[in-house]
Order: C-alpha cells, then structure tokens, then sequence
C-alpha cells in the first residue's frame, strides 16, 4: 500500500488550492479524513465548511475528533452572491492569519450545484492570484452527483491541484486566472444601435446621467446603478481624459457601458479581488458587487466595462 | 435641521440664515461681491460689517457702495480689519468670536435693524500655516451654528489664488458656496446637535471632507458622531477619506462614531471595515 500523503509536499507558507471531486462517500472520506488528522498531528488549526451530507458523513468518521475542529460549520448559508461570500471569507482569513502561522480548511461551495451559483468559479480562479500569499492548505470538495460535468470542468480550469488517489498532484487543466474570467464573464454581444456613446469628463456629470438613465423598472437599483457606475467613470478618468457611458436594457437587464482609450486594465480581475481595508483601490470591487454580473474587455487601445442589472 | 449645499450665481437674495463661501479673483472681484452683499442688507434695513486684511483694504472694498461714508458716519456700517476683528488680544479664538459677532447682532436689533449682515475677506487667516487652518475651520463650524439660529447673514470671502487644497475643506463648513464654476456637492454642517455631512462625498471632495472633518473635531477626547442621514451619496474614496479621518481623530483620543448612513454609503464604508453606530 502507498503511503498517503494528504497534503503532498506544501510547506505552509502559501497557498495550496486543490480541486477534489468525488462520485460517492467512500471517496470523499478516504480523502478528507486523513487530511483532517493530518492537521490535527500538525497542530494546525482545521476547518471544515460543508453541505449536510458531507458534515454527517465527517461527524461519524471523525467521532470525538470532531470537538478538535477549529470549525465546523453550514456551507449553505455561506453563500451571499460571489462578491458577499468572497468578501466575508477574505476578512475570515485576515482574522485566522493573526491567529495562527499556517491552517487548513475543507470546504464544499454548494452554490455551485445551482445556476445562480456558478460565477463562483470565476472567484475560484481570482483566489489562485489574490490570495497565493496566504499561507494555507485549501480543499475544495465538488460532488460529482450533485454538480453539473460543465461546472466540474470549471473547478478544473480553476484549481492548479488535483487528487490522484494518494497525493496532491498539478491538474493539467488549470489555466491562468484571467484566462479563466475571460471564459466565464457574460458574453460580450454588440453594442445596440441606439444605444450612443455619450462622453463624459467628470464624475458628477456621470451620475447625473446614470440617475436619469435607469428606467422605471429598474428605479429599486438605481443607487446600485448610480454608485458602481460611478466607480468606473472614476477609473476610466484616471488613464483618459474622458468616459464613454452608455446604458441600453436587453431583457429586464439594464446594461451600464463605461469605456475609456486609457492604456488597458494591467489586471482584468480586480473587480473580483476582495478589498483589504490597509491598501488598494477598491472602485472596481464594490462597482462589480453592486452588479448582478460584469464583464470587461480590455486592450491596448482602451478598456469597456458593462456592469448588469436585473429589475 | 437639512442643509443641502447650494451653488450661488449672483450674490443676491440672501437672507437671514445663509453662510456663503465666496472666492474671489482680485480686489474689483472682491469689491463687487461686498458691495452687492452690503447693499442687499442696507436695503433690507441690516447693520452691515465689512471686514478687510486691513481697514483701508477693507474701505476700498466698500468704495462702490452708495452714500458709504454716510453709513458710515452714521453707524450703520461698521469697517474693520480682519486683525481688530479677529485676533483681539492675540489669535482668532474660535468660540470668543462668535460671541463677538452674537453681540453685535444683538446690538444690531437693539438698534432696531433688522440684523446683522457681514462681508469679510479672512484670506489672511487661512494663509497662516496649518495650525492656523485648523483655528480657521473650528470657527467656521461654530460660525455656521450661530448664523442659523441668529438674523445674521454672513459672507466669508476667500481669495482664490488660495487653491483648492485650502478652499476645498473652509468651503465644505458653509451651506452656500461659490468657488468658481465647481459645482458644490457637500456640506460639513455645525448647525444641528451633531455634526453631519450632507450633500454628495466623492473624490473630489474626499481630501477636504478629511481634513475639514479633523480639524471641527478638535483635541477633545471622548466620542465625536458624524451624522450621515443627510448625505446622498458616498464612494469609496469619500468612505476612505472617513477611516483616514477616524484613524487621525483616534490618535488624538476622539472616537468617530457614524451614525445615519443608508445602504448606499454602508456599501461604501463597509469596504474599509467601518461600523455605522446606532444613534
């Protein structure tokens, strides 16, 4: 019998982000188990954030080392859209941080089993970049049985490690993490006809125009629309003398086009970068949250960002 | 009480209550706006105050005004110099002043004005140094207070080769603003209970909102709430703008309390881990 090694050779001084799927329980327990005892001897601290079936099935492998879990909690009241739940998980980490060197953490996103869920895996791939300098072990476990096989290709695209029965080993389809978002933002379809490009030069000039452009249907969003879009005529106004704002509706989504001839976005996936309160701008973050959905195309001869807005 | 900042296209049609930042381009600019302020009062049967970097400065502003050395002679406007006025017994001492100027609007209705009607060029005050900045910006506070309880109505020239970095956070504590052709958006209001910001915060308010906001604090420790309730709008540099705020008023022993935002400005704050208080 090989010796299982259930964290490979990770150090505990970054971040490790395997992909684990599995199609029945007795897979997923000879994966996790061992993981979770493995910390334990480590003296790191363990957390688990699971679905129900997962939790039951640990609670009755783990038996009284189950009290040793740093947590142990529901993953399906994690979920508040990918920017909520990135940002609440980004602020646990800074906590766990400043209690321990390294920890590791079992954690099933659930949500991806369901259609509004599925952007998580852009959030997936971000964290590969955003958060490579935290140092802890994380293992995401997908239920082949309850998520969809196109959405397992996702997590494959997005996690640079996979299980091959008794180590960690690199998943050969990991890709990088903008090339990851570029693929699974919202199709970038042209621009209607009637919908003109207007200029503006200042950010107020631009909320006038946002507050007077949302529709009636859409009078609920209409700080939502006024705030994001503001934030990135902010942006575009850094690199160009002026914005390009143009709003249309496509369905009961009102689509918000902020463009600018600036240089191009030196990292296509700030809007998914959750905010550190110490550093950074955070204009695209809170921009992109305040959206349903966002998608940006960006190049040497300018950026286009189009936030979406449900009614 | 609501204050939504408002621009000013023509210096007429204050009243009672308004607390106008003017910023003007030279002595003829100056001269116009205290003369048009001046006779808006004379007619409405005010006392009327002019106030200059010296009193011939300050006679040469009110040059235009009709029959002024007759006002003069007779009492019914008084003309100063920002020393005599303002640094009596040494420098501007923020709550002394605004008792002066309660007087002299009781003085005035004693007389049987209506009010008080003051111009005053305090270019000089603002060009002492930051520490004279900051004496500046507590007495615009309280000066903002007074003129919304009391017949006084009081416009505060600044000369505006002063920049926007100085003008920015004096013009923040004055209801009524005119700097050039910006468009005001907010107000640091000192006329209620508590301090409140109302109006819009965005980046290019964000720096004056910080500094205007440490400097009305003051030195004295304890608990200072910034009401929101009024304020319709906040992005991120303005919420920024309120933690750097926060963490320059903690080292001083004050702590900021936020109270009043709606959920636009919580998203905002919320980004730099600020709580919004219940009141």
């Amino acid at each position: 019998m090989t010796l299982m090694r259930p964290t490979g050779s990770w150090d505990g001084t970054r971040l490790a982000h395997e992909g684990f799927v599995f199609a029945d329980d007795a897979r997923l327990v000879e994966r996790v188990v061992p993981f979770v005892l493995e910390g334990f001897r480590r003296d790191e601290p363990v957390l688990v954030v699971a679905g129900n079936r997962v939790r039951s099935l640990l609670a009755a492998h783990l038996g009284a080392d189950l009290g040793r879990l740093a947590a142990f909690d529901a993953a399906e009241t994690f979920w508040r859209g990918g920017h909520g739940t990135l940002h609440a998980y980004a602020r646990d980490l800074r906590d766990l941080r400043r209690r321990a060197p390294s920890w590791r953490l079992a954690a099933e996103p659930v949500w991806l089993a369901r259609e509004k869920g599925r952007e998580w895996s852009r959030f997936e791939a971000v964290a590969n970049s955003c958060l490579d300098d935290v140092p802890y072990y994380s293992l995401c476990l997908h239920d082949a049985r309850q998520v969809p096989a196109d959405v397992l290709a996702d997590v494959a695209r997005s996690h640079p490690l996979t299980w091959d029965g008794t180590a960690p080993v690199p998943q050969p389809a990991y890709e990088d993490p903008a090339a990851v978002v570029r693929a699974l933002q919202p199709p970038w379809t042209d621009r209607p006809g009637a919908a003109a490009v207007t200029p503006v030069t200042t950010p107020v000039a631009a909320r006038r125009r946002l507050a007077a452009a949302v529709p009636a249907g859409h009078r609920a969003r209409r700080d939502d629309v006024v705030a994001a879009g503001h934030e990135l005529v902010v942006n575009a106004l850094r690199v160009a003398p002026w914005a390009g704002l143009a709003t249309w509706t496509d369905g009961d989504v009102l689509v918000v086009e902020v463009s600018d001839d600036g240089p191009g976005l030196a990292d296509q996936t700030q809007g998914y970068v959750p905010p550190d309160p110490e550093k950074g701008p955070r204009g695209m973050w809170l921009a992109w949250s305040l959206a349903d959905d966002a998608a940006v195309r960006t190049g040497p001869a300018g950026t286009a960002v189009r936030l979406f807005f449900g009614a | 009480m609501v204050t939504v900042p408002r621009g000013l296209p023509s210096l007429t049609g204050l009243g009672p209550g308004d607390h106008v930042c003017w910023s003007f381009s030279d002595d003829a600019d100056l001269a116009r706006a205290v003369v048009a302020h001046l006779e808006e009062g004379r007619r409405r049967d005010e006392q009327l105050l002019v106030v200059g970097a010296s009193r011939q400065a300050a006679l040469a502003a009110v040059a235009g005004l009709p029959d002024r050395d007759a006002l003069i002679a007779g009492g019914r406007l008084d003309v100063q110099a920002t020393g005599d006025t303002y640094a009596a017994g040494g420098g501007l001492v923020p709550a002394e002043q605004v008792e002066r100027y309660r007087s002299a609007v009781q003085a005035a209705l004693d007389r049987g004005r209506t009010g008080l009607r003051v111009a005053a060029d305090v270019t000089g005050l603002l060009r002492a140094g930051p520490a004279g900045r900051r004496v500046l910006h507590a007495y615009e506070r309280l000066a903002d207070g007074l003129v919304a309880t009391v017949p006084m109505t009081a416009l505060c020239l600044y000369d505006a080769a002063l920049g926007p970095e100085l003008l920015g956070p004096v013009a923040l504590l004055h209801p009524v603003q005119h700097l050039g052709d910006r468009e005001p958006l907010a107000h640091l209001s000192g006329r209620g209970p508590r301090l409140a910001l109302s109006g819009e915060v965005d980046l290019t308010e964000a720096a004056a909102v910080r500094t205007a906001l440490v400097d009305v604090a003051g030195d004295v420790p304890g608990v200072l709430e910034l009401d929101l309730s009024d304020l319709d709008f906040l992005d991120v540099a303005g919420a920024r703008a309120l933690a750097l705020a926060g963490r320059d008023l903690a080292g001083r022993g004050v702590a900021l309390k936020v109270t009043g935002a709606r959920r636009q400005l919580r998203r905002s704050l919320e980004l730099f881990d600020l709580a919004v208080a219940e009141r």
